[in-house]
């Protein structure tokens, strides 16, 4: 049992006295055991509600391939700065650079994007966004 | 409120009394309003804008926000465009004073429920501003600003060798009405193609930003932009010929869901390189009967330094809608 909740944690307090491993909580998410005076190595407790998205592409893969695609579009230079909070407009584009990277984004991720949903569109993190949960819809 | 129009009514009297107090900023030559049916159509050529004192002159008669707005672009070369842009329609309507010297550092903005920015006369009641309409549009080489009196107005720049990253014909079926991918379809060489695709992306910008209700409420493929006689290879120079083979219309021109106007195109052709598509609303009078062309006046500015009248010159020509252009 390398894994233990906070819970089971203060149960296991209450048994044998003999058998109760001595903890000391660092810190809410971390834990080091020893028990009979050998030293376990500290144990982080996993957040709950953590999803792992197997199938669906991993929001920071999604944000990297967007700003490929920007930079590309734009005709950025080697080792311009694009990142997530990265405004289309700020990076220089206009209106038919804008609706060209939707068009970008719909044949690399294979999804269909809204008129609506593409005039609110300003960064590279809402492109991504969006894009992540389209394709959550079709996972 | 009251000690603000207090306040402004205050900056007005200096501004009328103390004429000689004016800096050389306020230099700028005044120019009668547009009248109806007439469209003022002024640009700026960055790459004629050199100077770094004349580039911060134009950035001290921004407002905080606008030079917040500067400092987020990227790059020297897009902070520059967007000094310029602002610098151009602040200059631009502080021409059109009717009593005293507006200073257009003095003017505000705001923007529609659709986000389309427009003078703010709230604060400025007691100087008398003209119903000023504006639009503006900006490529890397040429920045352009459109203004009218009581008409909407939108306006669209772009450079005629601009390539699409798409296959022209691909963008057209994303984007455009059947019609307007069928005549596309139909021009069979492709430089041709792209070119025409150009033009009609400037004119669907123009009316969309004349409508001023954003992209989404005017979706590009629920209307119809025909440029009169598109095929004809020859260009007509003489831009006061007005010909009903030049006629831009649009359909449907009564699209219910949110547009009641009868709007009216106006093409250009600059220096050979550059499409500049002007729309602006008709009287709705007017519908039906035989288009009045539209008035235009040209003129390339370099703000507080010097302007430019754009007329009977190759610089600009007309290649669509029924247009006049007017000496200044």
């Amino acid at each position: 049992m390398a894994s233990f909740t906070a819970t089971s944690l203060s149960m296991i307090a209450l048994a044998s006295p003999s058998l109760v491993p001595s903890a000391r909580i660092s810190s809410p998410n971390s834990v080091s055991l020893s028990i009979k005076g050998r030293n376990f190595p500290s144990i982080s407790l996993q957040p709950t509600g953590r999803r792992f998205q197997v199938t669906c592409a991993a929001k920071q893969e999604t944000v990297q391939k967007v700003c490929d695609i920007v930079k590309k579009q734009l005709a950025l230079p080697e080792g311009s700065s694009v990142t997530g909070e990265s405004k289309f407009a700020a990076l220089g584009a206009d209106s038919l650079d804008t609706v060209e990277i939707v068009m970008g984004l719909e044949e690399e991720f294979g999804i269909s994007v809204e008129e609506e949903s593409a005039q609110s569109i300003t960064t590279v993190q809402e492109a991504a966004d969006m894009i992540d949960k389209l394709l959550q819809s079709k996972c | 409120m009251s000690s603000l129009l207090d306040k402004a009514r205050l900056m007005m009297n200096i501004h009328c009394l103390g004429r000689n107090l004016v800096t050389v900023s306020s230099s700028l030559h005044h120019v009668q309003l547009p009248a109806q049916k007439e469209a003022h159509f002024w640009y700026v050529l960055p790459d004629e804008i050199k100077d770094t004192n004349l580039l911060n002159q134009y950035f001290e008669i921004l407002s905080p926000s606008e030079k917040e707005s500067v400092f987020r672009m990227s790059g020297e070369r897009l902070k520059k465009r967007a000094i310029l842009a602002r610098a151009l329609v602040r200059t631009t309507l502080a021409r059109y004073q009717i009593n005293c010297q507006i200073d257009p550092k003095a003017l505000k903005f705001k923007k529609n429920s659709y986000g389309k920015p427009e003078v703010d006369l709230q604060y400025t009641e007691d100087w008398n501003l003209p119903q000023l309409h504006f639009n503006i549009s900006h490529t890397s080489s040429l920045i352009a600003c459109g203004v009218t009196v009581g008409s909407p107005i939108g306006i669209d720049v772009e450079e005629k060798q601009r390539r699409l990253k798409n296959d022209v014909l691909a963008f057209a079926r994303r984007y455009f009405s059947p019609d307007e991918i069928e005549m596309l379809t139909q021009i069979a060489d492709p430089e041709l193609r792209r070119l025409e695709l150009i033009k009609l992306w400037t004119m669907k910008e123009a009316y969309v930003k004349a409508v001023g209700k954003g992209f989404s409420n005017s979706p590009f493929n629920t209307f119809t932009v025909r440029l009169g006689d598109h095929l004809k290879t020859s260009v007509d120079l003489r831009p006061r010929v007005m010909s009903k083979a030049h006629e831009i219309t649009v359909e449907p021109p009564d699209d219910s869901k949110n547009i009641s106007g009868n709007w009216q195109f106006v093409l250009l052709e600059l220096y050979g390189s550059h499409y500049a598509a002007i729309c602006i609303e008709q009287e709705s009078t007017n519908r039906g009967k035989r288009s009045i062309p539209v008035n235009l006046m040209l003129r390339k500015t370099i703000p507080f330094v010097e302007d430019e009248c754009i007329f009977g010159t190759d610089k600009a020509v007309v290649i669509g809608g029924l247009t006049t252009l007017l000496e200044c």
